[in-house]
């Protein structure tokens, strides 16, 4: 890797003083520093020992994280100032030089290396035919070699186009206890799922009641928010983050991944941030008994977007 | 004459005294008394003189004792500017002054009461649980508070008592919604309460909270003193000039 | 005595005199910034290091499971286990929490370390021929160390990371034409797949630090076979380095940096609480908390993501939905063009010559520009991504905050660069010492010069013209 240079020397041999260079090593400037560096060097090693055996301590005695933290920082800091000192005063500093040959290789390695190459590629080069062969059976053997990873995962399918949410689905709560209508007054929310799915990541919705005189629905969705309830999907349509915040007054829905507001009296329709897609909604309807349930499933997908979602 | 001013400070001191019994005593207020002065003095000017409101404050009939009361102790009220959604102060009023202030609105066609709340007999985990279902998604799992459209903000919980938070959930104030029993069971304020207890005393466990705000200032702090300190340090053990 | 005859033994077998005596006196310039990568290997040793303890009692499984342990809140809670034995890991076992901190500051100092360090070889010149490979490898090396950073913290299941994970899905959903397709072969089905939290692991701990080994192995043999690169200076040529040999100074120096790097993580580990997954709870799709950032690294796609206007457009009747355009084109354009930086110099500046020398980043306004233009733009980025935090610090609306920010994101990388450009120019026009003595008179006569029309495309190259090269690097004949 390294060769002697034109004078003969070894790579790394002190270049000894360099001409004009001030006093001091060449091009730095001179640090003022304490003389007997080995006491302190000493003292930090002795630092570094008594903290770890205070580590080792305070461990056997039941351990505590922030004095954990603070005997191991030290034990290192002993040691990280005593071999810095060390290196910086008690060993040699140079500066030291090493030549090194230009980046590529001579011309005449480069020669040979072609010549000797060629003459074993032509095994190889020459044979068209087979190597067009070889070059189809590696494609195909590669390309059969993906399809395992079809196995990560199920086909989309309609999963991303419904939820368990069905017509006569009972509200429940994340507990499972079933919604009444009377459970909410005016400006309370309740996050909702479809009775035994609970678990499903798509079938959170948000039910709120508001006051029923502010609220004026689109005459397609006469009869979906009886008494001033209203059900919509609890997921973002941006990227998908559960729309938590419910501001009671304004009537709007806040997310707080991306800031997108909704406007819960128009159709839950983005009024700020980057949602481009209103949440959609949940028809739903109050039982005999003042349960409340669903009408059928969500006006469309729910969630973020996807390449085949219907407008 | 000193018969006199003895009998005339006795009555005095006995008038205090009978006032602050019945502050304390917390009973239904005659339409006189000391809440009533209060009322006039500090909020009718915007709530209206006996309660109905004006185009500055809204109505207070049948808003209860509870929504009073976290207004008053919290010190959103009385108004210091003009907002609609004031932050947490110092409250303008003592504790005698707040309960004869309450009495009064709680008279004025009555209203949910002061939740009877009782953190010792709530449940930690059932509280963890409720308070991430319903509360986290605007105070912040960990209790810091969050932004709301408009400039407003879920405030912090950190100085927050149990009644405090009973009465924020019951009553719904400014742009937080309302969880009736129906919803939130007293069982399941007690555990909430505990919860939020324990938040503000028990939760930083790794040290310095940084704030509780999250990678935010965690990233801050990676940069500011992590990285920064580590460069202070190379520069120590390197060179400086090119 | 031990280690002489430990050394001939060895030497015996395997012939080694030579090389070690070789390599043991290799010279590395002492320039405080050539530690900056030295930072960040020593950051992933230390991740290595506490990742290790951690991967004994971390359990990746999305299996419900009842925490039993010494935090009361959650005691009796049915959870992931992944979440269970994070949550055990912080308060059940010894220097567990200690451990799990460490493990994450290092983390965030590891990428912060690294994008100094890559800022450093920009600024410098050092990505230049013959180090155009390096260059590449470490690009390679900051998108895995990404990626690492991001399926590590989301390992835990906890709500706070869960809801990354979940904008990870809706980003994945977003691609065009193979988008749901590869959302559901890669997180195993439809939200929240069971599956994600097993394969994030194996990805953590085995596929991405394997390549990581193999590449820093790759960085640091192509950094000996080239040899370190090194300021101008006294002594110094486009054919030596000079500074301190490996053994004993540089080897020591080295230790001490990689120590203080310990004691400052591990100061952090105990001290500053970082990422408590027990108060952030365990993940539920149905639940969020606010403020919602991901870690630092990340933060730069949050911002674009909420910055981004809400524009979804249709091709071919199909959607396009809106994550598409700041979650996957923009960090994908970031970095081909981070990829491609070097050969794009080199067609600008029409250098092709190798350099040992590094650059006075005052000898490249461009250069310089175009750096301070691209580290606002995406310091921009990231400052956003915290939009919702200043607004509850200082009760500006969040909507004002955005618009705001969507303004200076147009403006303010422009303005940088233009004001980078002219700064620099005058430095190296005036010879001054460093930026505070430039004078006001000479930052004028700067945007004097800028205005005036350059003579032809040698100017680009700062004065360069082609040398009658050497053939493409090979050198005369010895």
């Amino acid at each position: 890797m390294t060769r002697p240079d034109a004078d003969g020397r070894d790579a790394g041999v002190p270049a000894g003083r360099r001409p004009g260079a001030p006093e001091g090593e060449a091009g730095r400037p001179v640090r003022v520093r304490p003389p007997r560096p080995e006491r302190r060097i000493a003292a930090a090693f002795g630092l570094t020992a008594a903290a770890a055996i205070g580590f080792a301590a305070v461990y056997w005695q039941g351990g505590q994280t922030q004095l954990e933290g603070v005997l191991l920082a030290v034990a290192f800091a002993g040691l990280a100032y005593g071999l810095g000192a060390w290196s910086a005063r008690l060993m040699p500093q140079g500066p030291f030089v090493e030549e090194h040959e230009p980046f590529g290789s001579s011309r005449r390695q480069r020669a040979a290396f072609a010549a000797e190459f060629e003459e074993d590629v032509q095994a190889i080069s020459r044979r068209r035919f087979l190597g067009r062969a070889l070059v189809l059976a590696v494609g195909a053997l590669g390309a059969a070699l993906l399809f395992p990873l079809r196995s990560l995962g199920p086909r989309p399918g309609r999963a991303l186009y419904q939820t368990p949410w069905r017509a006569g689905a009972q509200a429940v709560t994340a507990d499972g206890r079933p919604v009444r209508a009377a459970d909410l007054a005016v400006g309370s929310v309740l996050t909702v799922f479809p009775a035994g799915h609970v678990e499903a990541g798509d079938s959170a919705a948000l039910l709120i009641r508001v006051d029923a005189d502010v609220l004026r629905p689109a005459p397609e969705r006469a009869g979906w928010s009886p008494q001033g309830l209203v059900a919509h999907s609890k997921l973002c349509t941006h990227a998908g983050c559960p729309v938590g915040l419910y501001e009671q007054g304004s009537n709007l829905l806040f997310c707080p991944c991306h800031q997108s507001v909704f406007d819960l009296l128009d159709r839950a329709r983005p009024i700020s941030g980057p949602a481009a897609r209103p949440l959609p909604q949940l028809p739903i309807e109050i039982t005999a008994d003042g349960y409340v349930r669903a009408r059928g499933d969500f006006e469309g997908p729910v969630g973020p977007g996807f390449w085949s979602r219907p407008p | 004459m000193w018969l006199v001013l003895a009998v005339v400070a006795g009555g005095g001191l006995l008038q205090l005294g009978m006032a602050g019994r019945t502050a304390t005593a917390s009973q239904p207020a005659q339409a006189g008394g000391r809440g009533q002065l209060l009322y006039q003095q500090s909020c009718a000017s915007c709530h209206g003189q006996r309660g109905e409101g004006t185009e500055r404050g809204p109505s207070l009939i049948g808003v209860g004792a509870a929504s009073a009361d976290f207004y008053l102790s919290t010190g959103r009220m009385p108004l210091t500017k003009e907002e609609s959604n004031p932050d947490r102060a110092k409250p303008a009023f003592g504790r005698s002054d707040i309960d004869a202030l309450v009495a009064y609105v709680a008279s004025l066609d009555g209203g949910p009461a002061i939740p009877a709340v009782d953190p010792a007999a709530g449940r930690l985990a059932e509280g963890e649980q409720l308070y991430q279902e319903n509360c986290a998604a605007c105070h912040s799992a960990t209790g810091t508070g969050g932004a709301l459209t408009s400039g407003q903000a879920a405030p912090s919980l950190a100085r927050s008592t149990p009644v405090q938070v009973a009465e924020a959930v019951r009553v719904g104030p400014g742009a937080m919604p309302k969880f009736p029993p129906q919803a939130l069971n007293d069982p399941q304020l007690d555990s909430v309460a505990a919860y939020v207890g324990h938040l503000q005393d028990g939760g930083d466990r790794g040290g310095y909270g940084l704030g509780r705000i999250g990678p935010v200032t965690e990233g801050l702090v990676a940069w500011v003193v992590g990285l920064g300190l580590l460069i202070l340090i190379a520069r120590r053990l390197g060179q400086d000039a090119p | 005595m031990i280690l002489r005859r430990s050394a001939r033994w060895l030497d015996d077998r395997l012939g080694a005199a030579s090389v070690a005596r070789t390599s043991l006196s290799k010279v590395f310039p002492d320039h405080w910034s050539f530690m900056l990568g030295e930072i960040a290997l020593y950051c992933f040793v230390t991740l290595v290091l506490t990742g290790v303890f951690l991967t004994f009692f971390f359990e990746p499984g999305t299996n419900d499971v009842v925490y039993h342990g010494a935090y009361a809140p959650l005691d009796g809670a049915r959870v992931s286990a992944a979440y269970a034995s994070s949550v055990r890991l912080s308060f059940d076992v010894r220097t567990g929490l200690l451990m799990r901190q460490v493990h994450h500051w290092a983390a965030l100092v590891f990428l912060a370390a690294i994008v100094v360090h890559l800022c450093r070889i920009f600024f410098t010149g050092a990505f230049r021929r013959p180090r155009e490979l390096n260059w590449l490898i470490g690009v390679s090396m900051l998108a895995l160390s990404l990626f690492n950073g991001f399926s590590g913290y989301s390992l835990p299941d906890d709500l706070l990371s869960g809801v990354g994970l979940r904008i990870a899905y809706s980003i994945t959903l977003s691609i065009p034409v193979v988008g749901s397709w590869l959302a559901f072969l890669v997180f195993g089905g439809e939200f929240p797949a069971d599956q994600i939290i097993h394969r994030l692991f194996v990805v953590h701990i085995l596929l991405v630090p394997g390549l990581l080994v193999g590449l820093l192995a790759a960085h640091i043999g192509i950094l000996v076979r080239q040899k370190h690169s090194q300021f101008p200076g006294p002594g110094r040529t486009e054919h030596n380095v000079v500074g301190s040999k490996l053994w004993p100074t540089y080897a020591t120096r080295s230790t001490a940096l990689f120590c203080a790097i310990l004691a400052v993580l591990l100061a952090l580990g105990g001290f500053a609480q970082i990422n408590p997954i027990w108060l952030y709870g365990p993940f539920e799709p149905s639940q969020v908390s606010s403020p919602a950032q991901p870690d630092w690294y990340i933060g730069w796609v949050e911002g674009a993501l909420r910055m981004y206007p809400p524009w979804e457009f249709r091709v071919f009747g199909r959607l396009v939905p809106n994550p598409f355009v700041p979650a996957v084109l923009v960090p994908g354009v970031t970095f081909l063009a981070l990829y491609l930086w070097p050969f794009l110099e080199q067609w600008l500046t029409r250098d092709r010559d190798a350099h040992q020398l590094l650059d006075r980043p005052r000898d490249h306004p461009v250069r310089c520009a175009a750096g301070a233009g691209t580290l606002a733009f995406y310091g921009l980025l990231l400052a956003t991504a915290s939009n919702d935090v200043v607004a509850r610090l200082t009760r500006v609306p969040v909507a004002s905050l955005t618009w705001a920010g969507r303004v200076i994101l147009l403006v303010g990388p422009p303005v940088a660069a233009a004001a980078t450009y002219v700064v620099v120019r005058a430095l190296r026009d005036s010879g001054a010492e460093g930026v505070l003595q430039v004078s006001f008179g000479q930052l004028v006569a700067a945007v004097r010069a800028t205005g005036r029309r350059r003579p032809g495309r040698g100017a680009r190259g700062q004065g360069r013209r082609r040398r009658p090269a050497t053939i493409a690097g090979g050198s005369e004949d010895r």
